[in-house]
């Protein structure tokens, strides 16, 4: 997790001691139906400071926020607002108040323009809109967060990107003056490039005096950003108002889960010497998936990383035939497999977990039965029900479930906890005993416990034989769970890695969208073409390089890695200059190829890799120090053009 | 624990919306039976079973289409339509002729419906709505405008033979909800189409033949409208181009009361058929207390409204379906 934390990169203050408090809470408690979502939760912020909300799954912090938000309305509990009790009958309140909240998925009209949206609350005001005047202050709040150039006024939101998006509801909060901008899962979908600006912002608004509180479960930026931090635990506050300067990350996993729990998942191995099980090459599913492959083997666990948006959802509805294929070729066991809908890919022994769970899994008017024995029913093929030959499974599955028998009966599956509806989705699918098991976000929303039962459940399937396609966007699951990862960005593959050489932080890197990176991209072209060279782009780290871009065809200087690879330094070609590590031209033991690495470091420093430019050159030993009459480019030219780069895209 | 366990007996019978549809229905029956002396008689008892046949042959195919979360406004075209047309094939091929063709032009015109509702993903209310316009206005063309009542004699034995001592018309009425009932409750077909009205999304990503089953109500309510038709043809031995006019409106609110969810996968049949009882109770009620039947409607959806409403309360409280 090198690289993202907070070495002291923040040239803000700390909150100003004895601030006045804008909001407080205590002893907040909210019910959803028999589930406790709140159960005493305390959380207090000042004005002028960023404060992390942090908990595992299901903790009930975003329960909390939507609390204050006023989408929710608490069952007890006291609320204070600037001093004054305040009870928000409804998300309009609150944002009268001034409490404004910047949603992981936005609630921005897509067809309105930028500017419409900002504001959109003044059309529920009666009187005219002046639109020039709107401008004038639209302007004004993006040159305030040093975004006046990153956003058009007039451009339609969905063509927006994800970070743009969000920088259109910031907007929009502060166009009606919030004081309290509550950040859900902000960084969800974002490049690195992109949560480093959106830290600026933030930083902005906490120097004008705003009260932010950040939601995230990415501990590396929750010790970047914020000031303070608040955990919960199962519907309790069990660390209030920590400074964050006097935690490690591992004293807030300590707060969140309650215990050490040191790595919580073990690497298994599979044999993936044998015959793939599943193996897709070039897969294209307009729109979102254009060029994924990778081969799925016997009782492996392969995750697909990636963030939000690059297609790794709809990759899977694809293979399981809910989504029309455009291109490309899926082989199951070896033959052509091109399922026209889901029930063609049960029958050929494959199964999915979608992702929504209400939205795509539950039949709430069913019993848990029935609901158990879904897929069974587009398995079967008679004109009855033959839910009497899965009676002994299911008996066997409920044991794993940790459910009771008279409960299969309960009339609504709703009643259960997030995390009792996942496993009981997911027996759904092992009780047709699947070759191939395809899960979307298994563990969203469920609670930490649970996630054990369910990483047991899929390690006991993928010992029985069955290969499983796991996708994520929770990192640390993806590298404890999966034996490989395979990272997809803008819909294409671009790594296939095992897990153990991996981190968060350089998952992130792989997964960041390559639109984002385009520059780069672009730089890299550029300076191949420029010097008859191969650039790339990487991440060094332990004697491992990291390949995340390569431009350049020229033979003589390759340096021994494609796009992807995550070879040793030994086992490249440019060994000599990788050990060096430093900013002029090193050459190789044999003399044949020169190599420039270059830092990149943004500004909040955040390391970004190096770019890196290798050249064949004529066997002069670098000893002769003599660059220029060697024909090589100039070493400080490229360094700054570098620079410059990373302070215009990153 | 135990407590659980104890509220599965009789208590937990009760949140079942059938039984609790089926206490009101006796309700009614007790209430009409002291305010009107001649309730109870057998012959208004028969009669009440007599008019019961229709409206309840056509709320049993709405009923399939509302528990896809559908809806089929034709009904009562497709009853006036098929009706006619079998009147005119029944001096060609005969009694079973023409009521072969009548069922088969009732399933057509629903596969029609299905298809533009299910395949191409049009609202079934619009959809039903033009086809309940194209419908009526067919059956008045091929009718010339006139009713049909050259009807061959015979026809007349549909209804009133009877069948192990119950006319057939009820015999027939009773014999389709039973194969429904075991139809939406013990098939793949009929459990594809619950989970279809519960969770269209979690049906397909299951695997479920979202498209067929989503078809297949229109089918049954098409053809089951025509069966219908052909009972109430048979039953007054006249067909009239106007058979069946604002049936939809009693059918629908026969499966709303019998306790179904307009946005589908909940109800049942059993509930549509105390629904239908219970309908056909208040209108013979009215009728016997001799309330004037300009009256009648409002009384009619009074009720409707109150049913719909005295359920969503007790649901909301109850937590139960």
């Amino acid at each position: 997790m090198a690289g993202r934390g907070g070495e002291g990169a923040l040239p803000l203050s700390p909150p100003p001691a004895g601030e006045a408090l804008l909001l407080s809470a205590r002893g907040i408690e909210k019910n959803f139906g028999p589930t406790r979502a709140l159960a005493g939760a305390d959380f207090a912020l000042a004005a002028g400071e960023v404060h992390g909300l942090l908990g595992a799954n299901g903790a009930g912090k975003s329960t909390l926020s939507r609390v204050i938000s006023g989408h929710v309305r608490r069952d007890r509990g006291e609320l204070l607002w600037r001093g004054k009790p305040f009870d928000p009958a409804g998300p309009r309140a609150a944002i009268e108040a001034g409490i404004g909240m910047v949603l992981q998925e936005t609630s921005l009209a897509p067809d309105l323009t930028v500017l419409e949206n900002i504001f959109l609350p003044d059309l529920a005001r009666p009187g005219w809109l002046s639109l020039r005047a709107r401008r004038a202050e639209a302007l004004s709040i993006l040159g305030n967060l040093g975004q006046a150039e990153t956003l058009p006024l007039g451009a339609e939101i969905r063509r927006l990107s994800a970070a743009q998006r969000q920088l259109v509801e910031i907007a929009k909060a502060l166009a009606v003056d919030a004081a309290l901008i509550i950040f859900d899962e902000p960084t969800a979908s974002l490049s690195p490039g992109e949560v480093e600006r959106l830290f600026d912002v933030m930083a902005r608004l906490r120097a004008a005096g705003h009260g932010l509180i950040f939601v995230s479960h990415r501990l590396e930026e929750v010790l970047a950003i914020t000031d303070r931090v608040s955990v919960m635990r199962e519907g309790r506050t069990v660390a209030a108002a920590l400074p964050t300067a006097s935690l490690s990350q591992a004293d807030i996993v300590r707060l969140m889960v309650g215990q050490e729990l040191g790595r919580i998942h073990h690497h298994r191995a599979a044999d993936i010497t044998t015959a793939s099980v599943l193996t897709a090459r070039h897969l294209a599913a307009a729109p979102m998936v254009r060029d994924v492959s990778f081969s799925l083997h016997r009782g492996e666990i392969l995750g697909l990383g990636g963030l939000v948006g690059a297609g790794r959802s709809e990759t899977l509805e694809a293979l399981f035939g809910l989504r029309p294929r455009q291109g490309g070729e899926v082989l199951l066991s070896g033959r052509p497999f091109a399922p026209r809908h889901p029930r063609a890919a049960i029958r050929a022994g494959i199964a999915f977990v979608p992702e929504d769970r209400r939205g795509q899994s539950i039949v709430p008017d069913f019993s848990v039965r029935e609901n158990l024995l879904l897929g069974h029913l587009s398995a079967h093929r008679g004109f009855g029900l033959g839910y009497r030959t899965r009676e002994a499974r299911i008996r066997a599955l409920l044991k794993t479930l940790d459910l009771p028998a008279e409960r299969l009966l309960d009339a609504n599956m709703l009643n259960f906890s997030g995390g009792m509806q996942q496993k009981i989705i997911l027996a759904r699918w092992l009780l047709l005993e699947p070759r191939v098991l395809l899960l979307d976000e298994p563990t969203k929303g469920v609670d930490i416990g649970t996630r054990q039962a369910i990483y047991a459940m899929l390690r006991e399937a993928a010992d029985a034989g069955t290969a499983i396609l796991v996708v994520s966007s929770d990192f640390e699951e993806l590298l404890g769970l999966c034996s490989r990862i395979v990272v997809i960005s803008d819909g294409a593959t671009i790594a296939e890695m095992p897990s153990a050489v991996l981190d968060e932080a350089k998952l992130t890197l792989f997964a960041a969208p390559r639109s984002s990176m385009a520059a780069t991209g672009q730089f890299l072209s550029e300076l191949a073409a420029e010097t008859g060279g191969v650039a790339f782009w990487a991440l060094l780290d332990g004697g491992r390089l990291f390949c995340l871009a390569r431009a350049g065809v020229s033979a003589p200087a390759d340096p021994g890695f494609a796009a992807g690879a995550t070879p040793l330094f030994g086992e490249t070609r440019i060994k000599a200059a990788l050990d060096a590590a430093q900013a002029r031209f090193v050459a190789e033991a044999d003399g044949d190829r020169h190599t420039l690495l270059v830092p990149m470091r943004g500004h909040r420093g955040h390391d970004f890799g190096v770019i890196g430019l290798s050249l064949a050159g004529p066997g002069l030993p670098d000893a002769l120090g003599l660059p220029d009459a060697l024909g090589l480019p100039d070493a400080t030219a490229i360094t700054r053009r570098v620079a410059d780069l990373v302070s215009r895209q990153m | 624990m135990s407590d659980s366990l104890a509220r599965r007996g009789w208590a937990r019978l009760a949140t079942r919306l059938e039984v609790r549809m089926f206490g009101l229905a006796l309700i009614v029956f007790a209430a009409l039976s002291l305010a009107s002396p001649f309730f109870l008689q057998t012959n208004n008892l028969l009669n009440l079973l007599d008019q019961s046949v229709v409206t309840g042959i056509v709320s049993a195919g709405m009923s399939f289409v509302i528990l896809t979360g559908g809806i089929d406004l034709s009904v009562g075209s497709v009853l006036g339509v098929t009706a006619v047309l079998m009147g005119l094939a029944m001096p060609h091929g005969g009694i079973l002729g023409g009521v072969l063709v009548a069922i088969a032009i009732g399933a057509g015109i629903g596969l029609f419906s299905g298809i533009l509702v299910a395949r191409f993903g049009l609202a079934s209310f619009v959809v039903t709505l033009g086809v309940m316009a194209i419908g009526r206005s067919l059956a008045y063309i091929f009718s010339g405008q006139n009713s049909i009542s050259d009807l061959p004699p015979g026809f007349n034995d549909l209804v009133y033979t009877p069948i192990l001592g119950v006319p057939s018309n009820v015999a027939t009425l009773i014999a389709l909800y039973v194969l429904a009932w075991l139809y939406l409750t013990f098939t793949k077909g009929g459990r594809t189409i619950y989970a279809i009205g519960s969770n269209r999304e979690a049906a397909r990503a299951a695997g479920l033949n979202v498209l067929a089953y989503s078809i297949l109500p229109y089918v049954v309510s098409g053809a089951l409208a025509a069966v219908a038709g052909v009972l109430l043809s048979a039953q007054i031995l006249s067909i009239d181009p106007l058979a069946g006019t604002a049936l939809e409106l009693d059918a629908i609110a026969a499966v709303v009361i019998g306790g179904a969810s307009l946005a589908g996968g909940r109800g049942s049949i059993i509930g549509t058929f105390i629904g239908v009882f219970i309908m056909v109770m208040i209108r013979n009620g009215l009728n016997l207390l001799g309330v004037s039947p300009f009256w009648q409607g409002s009384a009619i959806g009074g009720i409707i409204i109150a049913a719909v409403l005295a359920e969503r309360l007790i649901s909301a409280r109850t937590g139960g379906r």
